[in-house]
């Protein structure tokens, strides 16, 4: 814990100057007006489903598997395009994948094929910037993320965590409105995760994006977010809205953020409960339960 | 003594497989890719790709010759022919198994299109694209040998012949010896190092 505290100070002198001169453009509001999604002969991913987040506000979506998270990152994303209902990105209707909406991955999806700096260019050069320009921008950035001794690796050539902050500055080149994580840290080791979530959240701080990211770590998400939305399954939907008003930066060991966590969690193990019980046709008992039940009692059996 | 009939046999023959194997590459990995991306492509030319490719390619020389006369044009149909149906497959599969997630992230920057092929797909696939092009070569060079001995026309496939008219079992081996060594040539000189460079961004084994 002392080592990490010490790693977050040195950065913040290091690189005080390149990441106020960093950022443009602010977050954008980005809303799901009763969307509703299928793949084509397959049960709706998400049914008639809102969601509203304000311009700079960080939104967490929990739930468990097939509950339809992605599925909304995807359509904010315009990866997808919704079956009904309307997709809005800043007021107007989302047509297509954008710039202005960038998207970190699980698995990070950084081409094998180009240098850690060329990676974090190549929006750039997508976007027409000219070469000196671009190579200013991606020195800034993987100064940011604490990249810079790496920009000529490859990206077989950096750890998980590594790859990882090279997609979110990749993510960061082009200055988008909204920022989509989709469970960015699910692969890493707790530490490395914990050091990206104050990342998260310091870029998050300084440059006042929306961020949407969807995690299925309650703890993550409470540390993480403004708003905390709960989602279920079968059809995916939302179940529940929480606002997390506690003050940053935060840890992932504070009282009051395993208070909120245990809330949630309780919350999402009865959706899980319920999805299984389904599975199971009934006969699934959920573990753990208030009855204790002691097998070598054996209660009347020598009478 | 046969000297000056050696060296102008090798330059002949080499112009013919750089000419004919760079059309085979770029018309190759052209369909390869149109194969693997455009549906309509492969509904109605896919059956027909693996089909003629299965027709060993000196089978197209009598076709040829009907229709481009003794010409080295008849000669380069061989060739291409030879090589481009091995270097699409090869290109359809790796255009096919570049890794979706890859694909999705150069849309989300706003790649689209040719673009989108030409910076993303292309590149994603070289590795398997290469494969198919090492495969190219050597079917490249099989079509001209065959096609070169079976039309007197220059190159090391008549010397071949020639050798084989005179007798001389010295020559015949040493053109054999010769086309290893062109094999060889082309793998130390180009492919070899392409290997080299594909392990070295993708974290392969070099070979």
């Amino acid at each position: 814990m002392f080592s990490f505290a010490k790693l977050v100070e040195t950065d913040e002198v290091e690189d005080a100057a390149p990441t106020r001169a960093r950022s443009q453009r602010r977050g954008a509001s980005t809303s799901l007006d009763r969307v509703t999604f299928a793949y084509p002969g397959e049960a709706a991913a998400i049914a008639s489903t809102s969601l509203h987040v304000d311009a700079g506000e960080l939104v967490c979506l929990v739930g468990p598997s097939g509950s339809g998270k992605s599925t909304i990152l995807n359509l904010i994303a315009g990866l997808l395009v919704p079956t009904s209902g309307r997709v809005l990105f800043d007021e107007e209707a989302i047509r297509g994948p954008g710039p202005e909406r960038a998207v970190v991955f699980q698995d990070a999806a950084l081409f094998p094929w180009l240098t850690l700096r060329d990676n974090v260019e190549y929006p750039l050069k997508l976007a027409g910037m000219p070469k000196g320009e671009r190579r200013a921008r991606s020195e800034q950035l993987l100064r940011m993320v604490h990249l810079w001794k790496f920009e000529g690796s490859h990206p077989h050539q950096l750890s998980g965590g590594m790859r990882q902050r090279g997609a979110i500055a990749r993510a960061l080149a082009t200055d988008p409105a909204v920022l989509l994580m989709d469970e960015p840290f699910a692969a890493l080791d707790a530490q490395t995760r914990e050091i990206l979530q104050g990342e998260v959240e310091r870029i998050f701080q300084e440059t006042k994006k929306t961020i949407v990211f969807v995690t299925h770590n309650v703890r993550e998400a409470v540390r993480l977010a403004d708003r905390v939305v709960l989602m279920g399954t079968r059809p995916g939907r939302i179940l529940r809205e929480i606002a997390i008003d506690l003050p940053r930066p935060r840890r992932i060991d504070e009282e009051r953020v395993a208070w909120f966590a245990a809330d949630v969690a309780s919350e999402i193990r009865s959706e899980v409960e319920k999805i299984a019980k389904e599975e199971a046709d009934d006969a699934w008992v959920a573990p753990g339960g208030p009855v204790h039940v002691d097998p070598r009692r054996n209660l009347g059996s020598g009478i | 003594m046969h000297d000056r009939t050696v060296v102008r046999a090798v330059t002949t023959s080499v112009v013919r497989l750089l000419l004919g194997y760079s059309m085979a590459l770029v018309g190759g990995v052209l369909l390869g890719v149109a194969l693997a991306r455009a549906k309509a492509v492969k509904q109605f030319v896919g059956p027909l790709v693996l089909g003629l490719g299965s027709v060993p390619s000196i089978c197209w020389l009598p076709v040829a010759i009907l229709w481009f006369g003794l010409s080295e044009t008849s000669i380069q149909v061989v060739v291409v022919l030879g090589a481009l149906l091995p270097i699409a497959v090869a290109t359809e599969t790796a255009v096919r198994h570049v890794p979706p997630q890859i694909i999705r992230a150069a849309r989300t920057m706003g790649a689209s299109g040719p673009r989108l092929l030409a910076t993303v797909v292309v590149p994603a696939a070289f590795p398997g694209i290469l494969g198919g092009a090492k495969l190219g070569w050597t079917f490249a060079l099989r079509s001209l040998m065959a096609g070169e001995l079976l039309f007197v026309s220059g190159g090391l496939g008549q010397l071949l012949e020639t050798g084989r008219d005179l007798g001389d079992t010295a020559l015949v081996l040493a053109v054999v010896v010769l086309i290893v060594g062109l094999s060889r040539l082309s793998e130390w000189a180009l492919f070899g190092r392409l290997d080299r460079e594909v392990a070295r961004r993708w974290g392969a084994e070099p070979a």
